[in-house]
């Protein structure tokens, strides 16, 4: 009967056939095994906005730094200076900085900065394709820079080359890194002045330039000069700065900024992470009184009496000045419509729910609404979002230059940058709204507003009768105020120079007896009787942030966390 | 020859009256044999005063002469139990004094009407070295098993469930993630009918399952269908099986009625129950968004302030499961057919969540006039789940439905509207989560599954000695989900969002095998299986995420303004391989086996893709052989086995690729992934050691099992993790080890054996240690998965699996608390340390079976010892002070320890170069609530190891009292047996070490099936229900 099972036979060695063939099935169908750069370059550009951001949901360090810079106030971690290793907003921008990582929450994946340049570097070199190897040395040294600036010491030499075999990095010293990245922005810019005829250009896929290879040479030295401006204190940098500022060729016109654009929640939702909080299931970022009181005059050191008229671009309040909170919880710290709580709180009124009460970032910032007086709940509705993150602006370049003079690093005058700078801080929230947040709603100019003079005017005044640390001090305080929503600059520059002074709740003449007293009248449910709050902070002001604790603890050539109460940037004297 | 045979039917059975499965009976003299079925049925043909002889083994045979008769019953002698037929790998069936390892057989009986229609769950506590827990209380939540740990550090470490011979994918399809908004998901194992379950044999170790391959090193668990297994049986029989339970929530916290919202003793709009004492105010102003909604509601400013005792229970209502399922079977000498069709619909005490589920599957066999013996099977099964989102929900962005439903503030009346006149949510306060009336009501997650099975099977002697079998099948399982989430919900923005999440996967299994069984001497005998093995899994699963309803109450991504392909994925994986097995007995008291197996993977580089593994066991029936007769001792064995287990990678593991990203500002990108894989991979590999006995004293009133077995799995192919700054998270490659030490023990007490009443006592004992035995060079510890800061689990060297690690206090050197001195809180330290261990110590089940005549009561307890557990649920209850732990609120409170400085984690603060006792006072709010930042309390905003509890729990888990009704009875009437029963489940629960008033069942666990254990983030409680069966046979 062996004839009748014959069909098997067939059945059998048809399955052991060419195995091989059959088993040659793993090629991934799903992903590309090679890309062009310019599918990475508009990646690396993103995530970098990204990775800087205020990011209330996904983590970015603005998140963490408006806080330290007493522009936001939280009762998250930041607040009280308590953030570790394992906070998620180191996590995300460590990851995010250095390889690409997948993005909590949404599940999409967030792409790495470092890694991807380091792919764009190799293989448009290779392909004659400088303009965007330039491109990708300049964002590099960029990324490294801030990432000294807020960490220290950091993998550089041996970073990135896990393919090439180094799993485990070494830290190299912050100040040999700063060395080298001058270096590397002068290979860039060299790179993007090679007049070989590149195969590819880079266009569209340039979300910052387009592509536009002047505005890149521009930015490159604009960033030696902050990075020298930073340095000043341990190295004598007269010569390179003038050499830069002579050779003329730094970021000179508002259209010039180096920023990421954001865009609106439309085919994609490409809005700026920071105008999260208008959607937030729960809204942490609130605007610090501290900022809020130097913007309104009421601080007693500066601007004293001096109302900004950037509020309303700057802060949205969700109530008006009559109105009880939407919760009907008491609010800790209210000023008529300004709704907070204050850094440092241990208040019996800090915890309370007032999501649709508090005050929000505004317009500039984060894309959100500009304070029309309408007093209506935020939502996702209330704005495009569109706002760009700020890495160097034209204002920034001025008030460089300011502090350079003030500081005697160069000669000139240091006032006339001043009041340039104040000029182009102004014309800068105007080009933002009219260019890229481009709103729904009416949004009037602020340049040629009369609010405007007056307050540049007052402002020079307070200059003019200051005394030169004084000076320095005011330079550096507008420079903060113009600044609003990129806060890693600021943090540097209250490391660097101490200014602006911030809210220190162990300092007895801000918070005396422990206990900082908002407007006696800012409550109108409690007229003529708002509560003074109790503040304390336990730790004190981080001089940098810690390292991603996951990079210690996998990586055996990491150091031993920091004390961030006492470790020192290089650049710190 | 065939004209003068008529057909004999009959059952076997043993002198207790049980029935002996797969019995051989022959007419003697002649080649005609056929086995009985699991219950001892048969069914042969032979002529008038044939002799049929009745053997199995471990019975003494016996002949009867048939006569004329057409029925024919017998009852067998010998040591029955012990020496039973067990089904093993590739569903050979092999006597049980032959096997060198532990198979555990479970009796379908124990697992229906026991009001629990969760296959898996009703085998909790039953099987020794199995460890089952569940996931949600909701329905269909899926069940995680799990036999001798896990042997993957971040793969499948669950058994291979193999029904009818084709591998059954037991898949979690997780769409969302859980920790952020993901719902109470299915396992594939809810599709399949209990019903239609005919047997369920659990190969425990390694070595039991070599022959099934790679997935098989996490053992085997290989379920048999009634409708699959048809086999020629006496006539036609029908069953019908009817049952209904009650549900309830099992457990609600006692909850403290005398505080209503808000801190520190005054009131506010808050979340927490911290406010003043009911008795010490009476009103309160009215909800703000409730007055504004519907302002009709609230002639006054003010509503009362006064508790709602029963705020919480009233949100959940009764539910019910309700099954039905009727078997058929019959057929002639030749053919028979098998149809069982269930159907079960389950309603949760949720609002809004259910499952409904329906069967149908039909198998049929016949015996080819050449000799060739075919049968065929094929099943349906169409499941339909309704449920909500759970979840941590401070995750930004999402919702849980759980969000705050067990801790309410004791003031919240919710019966008031849930939502407003344009149907947003509407809760007492603003925000923070979505009234769960409402989320039960718009945000609900519909996953429907369809699952179909095909086989066919083919066996063939050409001599007595040597024999054919060809089994191919197929099993596609299909999911097809949509979660939405309405607009107004505080996930998505606000804006609505809907989720389409498409899953197929087909597996293709073909077993070719030869059985060679030759006479070689009287004592010796040999048998020798050869075999090919082709599997084939195929995935494909698209997702798609539509964002921002453009109108309300329509759940299409058409009415959706965004749309993004979240996931557009196929993977194909294909392995062969070809084995030996060679068992030689002696005297039938010695046995020896052999294994080989070589596999070709699809997914391993070429050159590594062919691997080898073999096993020896080996048994001794030491009574047989030392010719032990003792009345004392009846039966005793030894076994032992040694077995190699091969492993391959996942597909798509070795090249790198870039992934498409959605595009931004309009332009395209793409980015470098942040996995790097490896084209070196090597297969890996889980060998293990297995060394048993099983005994019998007193004619079998105790009877003991008990395995030890060591398994260690080494070079695992698993994605370590990398310092961010090597520009990848993490790399695909082969390393570290793991391994797995335990004990299992089976042990029958029989006290009392009467002919109308016995006492069975059935107890099993389950312990095993899974311990990282090591990682690669310079790596301290990895990260098991990314759950939320301050909370993950951990593998590292020298510590358990899957480890959770997260933020605790700091301490000094003498192991003091230090405290901040300005908060009285304790300080949390810098570096996050082991805070618990997911795994129990050991699990034992206990089953009490009394019988009178035909009524029968059964009870089992199960206790599990140890094992961690971090839970939101009971975190916030305390936090949000809700309970009556936290009742006690005049108190002041002195966290004891010494005061440290907060700058400087874990230094004490010296004055004199001496420690100072902490002296600060904190409020109960603040001992349970702290304000977060660097210092905190034990409930909310603490250090994480205050969330952490040991989860030892005691279950009365389950209670049967069943009645046969009597044979005399049911004499005229058309019933073969009624059997009525009531059942109740998880009656009572007892955790010893979990704060007395919140009443928390530590058996719950937010991630399902996964790897990932001992969280729980707001999860649903467990259910407790009563039931009533009827079991009718025709």
């Amino acid at each position: 009967m062996l004839h009748k099972i014959k069909f098997i036979i067939p059945f059998v060695a048809l399955l052991a056939m060419s195995c091989k063939k059959f088993l040659d099935i793993n090629t991934d169908p799903n992903n590309p095994v090679a890309v062009e750069v310019s599918k990475l370059l508009p990646t690396t550009q993103r995530t970098l906005g990204d990775a800087l951001s205020m990011d209330e949901q996904n983590g970015g360090l603005s998140e963490i730094l408006a806080v330290y810079t007493h522009q936001m106030s939280t009762r998250e971690e930041a607040d009280k200076y308590g953030i570790t290793g394992v906070d998620v907003n180191i996590q995300t921008a460590w990851s995010k900085l250095f390889s690409s990582s997948a993005n909590p929450g949404t599940g999409f994946p967030v792409y790495g900065v470092l890694q991807n340049l380091e792919d764009i570097i190799a293989k448009s070199t290779a392909a004659g394709n400088f303009r965007y190897a330039g491109i990708a040395k300049i964002l590099k040294a960029y990324t490294y820079s801030v990432a000294v600036d807020v960490f220290g010491d950091l993998p550089y030499t041996e970073a990135n080359k896990l393919k090439e075999g180094i799993l485990y990095p070494k830290f190299d010293d912050d100040a040999a890194i700063y060395e080298s990245l001058f270096a590397l922005i002068n290979a860039g810019i060299a790179d993007l002045s090679n007049p070989a005829v590149n195969p590819q250009v880079p266009g569209a896929d340039d979300l910052i330039y387009g592509g536009n290879v002047t505005r890149w040479v521009k930015a490159a030295n604009t960033l030696k000069l902050k990075m020298y401006t930073q340095i000043r204190k341990v190295k004598n940098v007269s010569a390179e700065v003038n050499a830069l500022i002579s050779g003329g060729n730094l970021i000179s016109q508002t259209s010039e900024s180096f920023l990421l654009p954001y865009g609106p929640n439309g085919a994609t939702d490409d809005r700026n992470p920071g105008f999260y909080t208008y959607f937030a299931t729960q809204r942490s970022n609130h605007v610090s009184p501290w900022f809020y009181e130097i913007l309104k005059g009421y601080n007693t050191r500066i601007f004293t009496g001096n109302p900004d008229p950037r509020i309303k671009y700057y802060i949205y309040n969700q109530v008006n000045a009559t109105q009880n909170p939407r919760e009907g919880n008491q609010t800790e710290y209210r000023d008529g419509a300004f709704v907070s709580i204050y850094f440092g709180s241990v208040g019996p009124d800090r915890d309370r729910s007032q999501q649709n009460t508090i005050s929000l970032l505004g317009i500039y910032p984060v894309g959100g609404k500009y304070d029309d007086g309408s007093a209506t709940v935020a939502n996702a509705n209330s704005g495009t979002g569109a706002a760009p993150y700020r890495f160097i602006t034209y204002a920034d370049r001025l008030y460089l230059e300011a502090e350079l003079i003030s500081t005697g690093v160069i000669t000139g005058d240091a006032k006339t940058k001043l009041t340039q700078a104040m000029a182009e801080s102004f014309k800068q929230v105007d080009y933002v709204i009219a260019n890229y947040v481009r709103p729904a709603q009416n949004v009037p100019a602020l340049v040629g507003l009369a609010a405007v003079a007056t307050y540049t005017s007052n402002v020079l005044a307070e200059y003019d009768a200051a005394s030169a640390e004084k000076k320095l001090e005011i330079i550096m305080t507008q420079k903060w105020l113009s600044s609003v929503g990129s806060a890693v600059d600021q943090y540097t520059d209250i490391r660097r120079t101490g200014y602006p002074l911030v809210f220190d709740p162990s300092n007895p003449s801000m918070a005396p007896g422990g206990r900082v007293q908002p407007p006696i009248n800012g409550d109108p449910v409690n007229p003529g009787n708002q509560k003074s709050v109790p503040v304390q902070v336990s730790r004190t002001f981080a001089l940098a942030l810690p390292w991603f604790q996951t990079e210690l603890e996998s990586n055996p050539n990491a150091p031993a966390q920091k004390n961030p109460s006492i470790y020192k940037v290089f650049w710190m004297p | 020859m065939f004209g003068q045979n008529r057909t004999v039917t009959g059952k076997v059975t043993n002198a207790e009256g049980r029935p002996v499965p797969f019995a051989t009976v022959t007419v003697k003299g002649t080649p005609n044999a056929v086995s009985a079925d699991e219950n001892g049925n048969f069914s042969i043909q032979a002529p008038a005063n044939a002799v049929l002889v009745f053997s199995s083994t471990g019975y003494q045979s016996s002949e009867m002469n048939i006569g004329n008769q057409t029925t024919v019953n017998t009852t067998l002698s010998g040591q029955a139990a012990l020496t039973e037929v067990v089904v093993t790998a590739l569903g050979i069936r092999r006597t049980d004094r032959g096997l060198g390892y532990s198979v555990s057989k479970v009796n379908p009986d124990n697992l229906l009407q026991k009001s629990e229609p969760d296959v898996l769950k009703s085998l909790q506590g039953k099987v020794a070295g199995v460890d089952i827990r569940s996931s949600q209380g909701t329905p269909g939540a899926a069940t995680r098993i799990q036999i001798r740990g896990n042997n993957s550090f971040f793969g499948n470490s669950e058994p291979l469930i193999v029904v009818d011979g084709i591998p059954y994918s037991n898949d979690q399809i997780t769409t969302t993630s859980q920790v952020s908004n993901g719902g109470a998901y299915t396992s594939g194992i809810s599709n399949l009918d209990p019903n239609d379950i005919a047997s369920i044999n659990v190969l425990k170790g390694s070595s039991a399952a070599a022959l099934y391959g790679s997935r098989a090193s996490n053992g085997v668990i290989i379920i048999t269908t009634k409708s699959g297994s048809a086999r020629r049986a006496k006539g036609t029989e029908i069953t019908f099986k009817s049952s209904f339970s009650g549900e309830t929530i099992a457990n609600l916290p006692e909850y403290q009625n005398e505080y209503g919202a808000g801190s520190q003793l005054a009131y506010s709009n808050a979340n927490g129950s911290w406010g003043p004492a009911f008795a010490t105010l009476d009103s309160i102003p009215a909800w703000p968004t409730l007055k504004a909604a519907y302002p009709e509601l609230f002639p006054s400013a003010n509503v009362d302030y006064r508790a709602y005792p029963d705020n919480v229970k009233d949100l959940f209502r009764k539910g019910f499961v309700y099954e039905n399922s009727l078997n058929v079977s019959g057929g002639d000498e030749k053919s028979s057919v098998g149809v069982t069709a269930s159907h079960l619909f389950h309603k949760g005490y949720v609002y809004n969540s259910d499952l409904e589920r329906a069967n149908l599957a039909l198998g049929a066999s016949t015996k080819l006039d050449i000799g060739i013996n075919v049968s065929g099977n094929f099943s349906y099964t169409r499941a339909n789940q309704e449920g909500g989102f759970f979840g941590e929900n401070q995750v930004g962005g999402t919702a849980s439905s759980f969000a705050r439903s067990l801790f309410l503030a004791r003031n919240w009346d919710m019966n008031l509207p849930f939502e407003d006149k344009n149907g947003l949510p509407l809760q007492p306060n603003v925000t923070g989560y979505d009234n769960p009336r409402w989320s039960a009501r718009y945000n609900t997650i519909n996953t429907n599954e369809e699952r179909l099975i095909a086989g066919a099977h083919f066996d063939f002697s050409i001599k007595k000695w040597v024999r054919f079998d060809y089994t191919i099948g197929s099993n596609v399982a299909r999911i097809d989900r949509r979660e939405k989430t309405e607009i107004g919900s505080r996930a998505a923005s606000g804006l609505g969002k809907l989720v389409l999440d498409n899953y197929r996967k087909q597996e293709l299994e073909s077993n070719f095998l030869v059985t060679l069984t030759p006479d070689i001497s009287k004592d010796l005998t040999l048998k020798v299986l050869v075999g090919n093995n082709f599997n084939q899994r195929t995935i494909t699963n698209a997702t798609q995420t539509g964002n921002q309803f453009i109108t309300k109450g329509v759940y299409t991504l058409g009415n959706t303004a965004q749309q993004q392909f979240t996931n557009d994925f196929y993977s194909r994986h294909r392995i062969l391989g070809v084995f030996g097995d060679v068992t030689l007995g002696y005297k039938n008291y010695a046995f020896l086996n052999g294994t080989l197996r070589n596999d070709w993977s699809s997914t391993l580089p070429v050159e590594n893709r062919s691997y080898l593994y073999p096993s020896v066991s080996a048994s001794l029936i030491v009574t047989d052989a030392l010719k032990i007769k003792s009345n004392l001792l009846d039966y005793a064995k030894l076994r032992a086995g040694w077995a190699k287990v091969g492993r391959d990678a996942p597909p798509y593991s070795l090249n790198d690729v870039y992934t498409i990203n959605p595009g931004f500002l309009g332009i395209p990108s793409a980015t470098l992934p942040s996995t790097a894989n490896s084209s070196t991979l090597k297969p890996e590999f889980t060998t293990e050691i297995e060394l048993g006995t099983q005994l019998s004293f007193a004619k079998r009133r105790v009877e003991l099992d008990f395995t030890w077995y060591n398994r260690k799995s080494t070079n695992l192919i698993a994605i370590i993790t990398t310092p961010p700054s090597s520009g990848y998270l993490a790399q695909v490659t082969n390393f570290g080890g793991i391994r797995n030490r335990g004990m299992e023990i089976d042990l029958m007490v029989r006290p009392i054996r009467g002919k109308n009443f016995s006492w069975d006592v059935h107890g099993i004992f389950t312990r095993n240690e899974n311990t990282v035995t090591e990682l690669t060079s310079g790596v301290d510890r990895i990260q098991m998965a990314g759950i939320i800061a301050g909370i993950n689990p951990y593998l590292e060297p020298g510590k358990p699996f899957g480890y959770l690690r997260g933020t605790v206090s700091a301490r000094d050197a003498e192991g003091n608390l230090l405290i901040d001195p300005v908060t009285g809180w304790m300080i949390t330290a810098d570096d996050e340390q082991m805070v618990g261990d997911p795994t129990p110590d050991f699990k034992l089940g206990i089953t009490n079976n009394l019988r009178y005549k035909g009524l029968s009561l059964n009870v089992l307890w199960d206790w599990t010892q140890g094992g961690d557990i971090y839970s939101v649920t009971v975190n916030t209850l305390l936090g949000r002070g809700v309970t009556k732990d936290t009742r006690e609120r005049e108190a002041a409170w002195i966290i004891p320890g010494v005061y440290g400085d907060p700058n400087n984690p874990g230094q004490p603060l010296l004055v004199g170069g001496k420690t100072v006792t902490n002296h600060t006072v904190v409020s109960t709010n603040d001992l349970y609530f702290s304000a977060g930042g660097p210092s905190g309390s034990y409930g909310i905003n603490s250090a994480t190891e205050w969330a952490v509890y040991d989860a030892t729990v005691f279950h009365l888990r389950e209670v049967t009292l069943a009645y046969d009704l009597p044979k005399t009875l049911l004499k005229n009437l058309p019933f073969k047996g009624v059997t009525l029963s009531f059942s109740g489940r998880n009656l009572w629960h007892l955790a010893p070490n979990m704060p007395k008033y919140t009443n928390f069942d530590p058996e719950v666990n937010s991630f399902g099936s996964t790897a990932v254990q001992g969280i729980e983030l707001s999860a649903a409680p467990t259910t407790r229900r009563f039931g009533f069966n009827i079991n009718v046979s025709f």
